[in-house]
């Protein structure tokens, strides 16, 4: 089935109260099922919605896109989704630009996270966003100006020539692709500003890891292989973004998935959860120098990857979800060895949590550091583990409710100090709510097929789905076209935290700055490098990060 | 050069094992990242084989090369690449960097090594061997043949095919 | 006297002994590998037909149909597989297995790819080359009641007949009977 409406009468009292405050402005107010309320306003009222609905409403900015609907309408128009957790309703205010010229005015003073979304409209669309400071956000510094890779005029396979290796510009000491023991990093750096052993600010100069999924997935991929494109957008929490894209089709369809297909869907995402928490444990143990700590959570970590195997056939980018349901099936056996494993995993880490909150070099140096207070946690919307850590209650799984959740009882962790440890102590809570939640479905689970019927997608509707990842929210927009998606937007959980490292790092001294990194779980689990410059001498200097982490002295020994 | 290339090959010999891997992620959704950290893991432990991670390319024998690289980190990898002391060795892990992956021919994506040594060679970096590792993500036994393949331990077993269907 | 929560961490060491070796030395030792494991596909050449159903739907077009000459070519390259086994689950007559087979290292490229080498099928009435394969057209007689003239003909070439059929029957058409 379509993922749980929210009440029909919360609907009319929010539809009735915009009515109200937007009468003159708004052409129509609309609901719409599987996506939520639409709000069509003129282009010029876009801030006065936006305060209405931010600030009046209380709800959280979720993620904008923008599409260039110029082959059906003739025009550019772009969608600002906003949420109400309390009900579970989207809020999609939509608007219109000209096609020769699209230009729209920002609306980041009033809602902070929308700074990164203006930019990307701006980057791949060409939608200039008035009153504010545009710069080149996604593309390449080389790539040609004036062409927009998402309209629908571009080949999603051009190939402007490429640069050669950079000349001169800085030089000196610069392995801008650095690693960093053990190696989990990802081409993108930090660059931090200090004075002396301080932090003042931060910049992310990031998006080296930019694919053009988008628009491959308009272009070259049909409805049921987007999956597949879908899953490796993150090697970590691929699974996530399979299911959150079918269930937004399916949303926009009205195809309704049997039982049985979205209680393995729910059964294979809290595998996912495990083995991604147990994944971030190790690496914040390694930050912190108590590698023991690594290769045991890493340890338990690969009976998860073997169940994986076992239920899906791939250790990883499991390749079992479809639209309108899951290839694979589980049986008898399959799920015997669930719940041993579940057990197992439960019993050991138990254990392994005990001796790391024990160990005193853990503890002092993660608690107290990269705060994260709650109204700042507010206003950039974070999302995820970062949330729940800063005392917002937020989870998908119970404000928005997808797939199997509805059948299942669980707590969500919520602590109030929003520094590091708090965010590891969420982090190892859900781990304990995950293997609740997989006993509770497996006990639950209803027989039937594993694949929808004769599947139909017609052309022009809106779908958004949201999905729990390990990291936080993730929600796809599909508007649906002719044997493939029109326009599919992805806004991965991490893009909605990292402006908030702004925050976290203020004030805070150097060597803090690893942990606390790592802490928001970017997707690719850290900074390989980080730029420190000095702002009194104005001097560059590039540390790695492990010379970074060995600042605060040797780690714990064990 | 014919000399050069000699004494090259007998550096290789030497290299039968221990050898220091530096880690590259050229754009990659990083599944074969954490196969490769996987490896280091109780499980696998490569490092009884005296494999250990380096933190910087001036001090690797063998680069393990992951992702399709995309525009954005070109001209990065290309540097990277020449701080490599020769005998220059290249293992590409996964089906991004054997064949472009899944995103072959998007715009941003140059498209696998096969790609990126035309571009290599217009800036005067050679590679001395390289090897290819295709798996989505590359199971860390692979990966591990993968390294005996390159050092010569092992003959590799898949071999091309041509069968008329009759 | 000693703040007993300082030797808490110790308890480690119970652990890492309970735990004990549990590498799996590879290759010494087998893989870890499950039952379910998705590896390289392979083609059965006797059963392929040639009809593409794969190619369309592979994800990363590991899987390519190449003309040459009189010949069609199922091109398997190994390097940008992403092991999903779509291609098992359509095909018409199950042609494509899935095996358990990831040592795939090596160090030349084209020992990547795999190939299949097809018959294409010219019209039998002029010569027209076509689409199918003559494997597609064998299957197609062995399931459904055409002879295999017709279908060996080409779609001009079958309009051609079936418009001179309606003719001939209207008495619009004279044709020369053979003795």
């Amino acid at each position: 089935m379509v993922d749980v409406e929210p009440r029909l009468e919360d609907v009319e009292k929010i539809r009735k109260e915009l009515e109200v405050k937007l009468g003159n402005i708004a052409r129509r107010i609309e609901y719409v099922s599987g996506a939520g309320l639409i709000v069509e306003v003129p282009k010029d009222s876009i801030r006065d919605t936006v305060k209405v609905v931010h600030d009046e409403l209380d709800a959280y900015l979720r993620v904008i896109a923008g599409v260039d609907e110029r082959p059906i309408k003739g025009v550019f128009s772009s969608y600002y989704v906003f949420g109400l957790d309390n009900i579970g309703l989207n809020i999609i205010i939509t608007t219109y630009m000209d096609s020769e010229n699209p230009s729209i005015s920002t609306i980041a003073d009033i809602a902070p996270s929308a700074d990164w979304y203006e930019l990307e409209m701006y980057d791949l669309l060409g939608i200039r966003v008035e009153n504010r400071q545009l710069y080149r956000f996604v593309l390449p510094e080389d790539w040609p100006e004036g062409l927009y890779p998402l309209r629908k005029d571009v080949a999603h396979n051009i190939r402007p020539p490429p640069t050669p290796a950079e000349k001169g510009v800085i030089t000196g000491p610069r392995i801008p692709v650095g690693p960093y023991h053990p190696a989990l990093h990802e081409p993108e750096y930090f660059e931090l500003y200090v004075e002396g052993e301080r932090v003042v600010d931060v910049r992310y100069n990031g998006f080296h890891v930019h694919r053009g999924i988008e628009k491959l997935g308009e272009s070259r991929f049909t409805y049921q292989q987007v999956p597949f494109l879908a899953e490796r957008i993150c090697g970590i929490c691929g699974f996530v973004h399979s299911v959150c894209y079918t269930q937004a089709v399916e949303n926009a369809a009205k195809i309704e998935v049997p039982e049985r297909a979205e209680f393995i869907r729910s059964i294979i995402l809290e595998v996912e959860r495990l083995h991604s928490h147990l994944l971030w444990v190790g690496v914040a143990c390694h930050l912190l120098g108590y590698d023991a700590g690594f290769m045991h959570a890493w340890r338990i970590r690969e009976k998860t990857m073997v169940l994986a195997e076992l239920l899906t056939g791939s250790r990883k980018t499991y390749g079992i979800n479809l639209i309108g349901g899951v290839r694979k099936d589980i049986n008898r056996d399959k799920i015997d060895t669930v719940l041993k494993t579940i057990k197992w995993v439960e019993d050991e880490f138990r254990k392994l949590v005990e001796v790391i909150t024990s160990v005193p070099q853990v503890v002092k140096r993660a608690s107290g550091t990269g705060i994260l207070p709650r109204h700042e946690a507010r206003r950039y919307s974070v999302v995820g583990p970062v949330a729940r850590a800063s005392g917002l209650n937020r989870d998908v799984r119970k404000d928005y409710p997808y797939a199997a959740y509805k059948y299942v009882s669980f707590k969500v962790p919520v602590y109030t100090e929003g520094d590091n440890l708090a965010r590891l102590l969420v982090r190892v809570d859900e781990i304990f709510e995950s293997i609740n939640i997989i006993r509770q479905l497996l006990d639950q689970l209803p027989s039937g097929s594993i694949m929808a019927e004769d599947i139909e997608i017609p052309e022009g509707k809106i779908g958004v789905s949201s999905v729990e990842a390990p990291r936080g929210e993730d929600i796809h927009l599909v508007i649906t076209g002719k044997g493939r998606p029109y326009r599919w937007r992805v806004r991965a959980p991490t893009y909605q935290n990292i402006p908030a490292l702004k925050v976290m790092l203020k004030d805070a001294p150097l060597a803090d700055a690893p942990l606390t990194i790592a802490s928001i779980d970017p997707c690719f689990s850290c900074t390989d490098r980080v730029i420190v410059v000095d702002v009194s001498t104005r001097k560059r200097k590039i540390i790695s990060l492990r010379k970074l982490v060995k600042l605060e002295g040797n780690g714990c020994m064990i | 050069m014919s000399k050069q290339r000699n004494e090259l090959l007998e550096a290789l010999k030497a290299l039968k094992k221990s050898v220091w891997v530096f880690h590259l992620n050229t754009g990659s959704c990083n599944a074969c990242d954490i196969e490769i950290l996987d490896v280091l893991t109780p499980y696998f432990d490569v490092e009884r084989f005296g494999i250990k991670l380096v933190a910087s390319p001036r001090h690797a024998d063998l680069v393990l090369l992951t992702g399709p690289i995309t525009r954005k980190t070109l001209p990065k990898v290309v540097n990277t690449l020449r701080a490599v002391p020769r005998p220059r060795l290249v293992l590409a892990i996964g089906a991004c960097a054997v064949g472009g992956g899944i995103w072959y021919d998007s715009y941003s994506v140059i498209g696998g090594v096969e790609a990126l040594k035309k571009v290599l060679e217009e800036n005067g970096v050679e590679i001395d061997k390289l090897v290819y590792v295709p798996g989505c993500p590359a199971r860390p036994e692979a990966i591990i043949y993968g390294v005996a393949v390159l050092l010569g331990l092992v003959k590799p077993k898949v071999k091309a095919e041509v069968i008329e269907a009759k | 006297m000693y703040d007993m929560s300082l030797l808490k961490p110790l308890k480690l060491i119970r652990i890492a002994r309970r735990a004990g070796v549990v590498t799996v030395r590879y290759p010494y030792q087998p893989p870890l590998i499950t039952d379910e494991f998705r590896g390289r596909i392979v083609i059965d050449a006797k059963k392929c037909i040639g009809c593409g159903a794969c190619v369309n739907v592979c994800p990363s077009n590991a899987l390519t149909l190449i003309d040459d000459g009189d010949k069609r070519i199922l091109n398997y390259f190994i390097g940008r597989c992403i092991y999903c086994g779509r291609c098992a689950d359509v095909c018409p007559v199950n042609a494509i297995t899935i095996s358990k087979e990831f040592e795939l290292a090596t160090d030349k490229i084209e020992n990547l790819n795999s190939r299949v080498v097809h018959q294409k099928s010219t019209c039998c009435s002029c010569g027209e080359e076509r689409v199918a394969t003559e494997k597609m057209i064998s299957y197609v007689v062995s399931r459904v009641p055409v002879s295999e003239a017709y279908a060996h003909m080409g779609s001009n070439c079958r309009k051609r007949r079936f418009v001179e059929g309606l003719m001939l029957g209207r008495g619009m058409l004279h044709v020369e009977t053979e003795k």
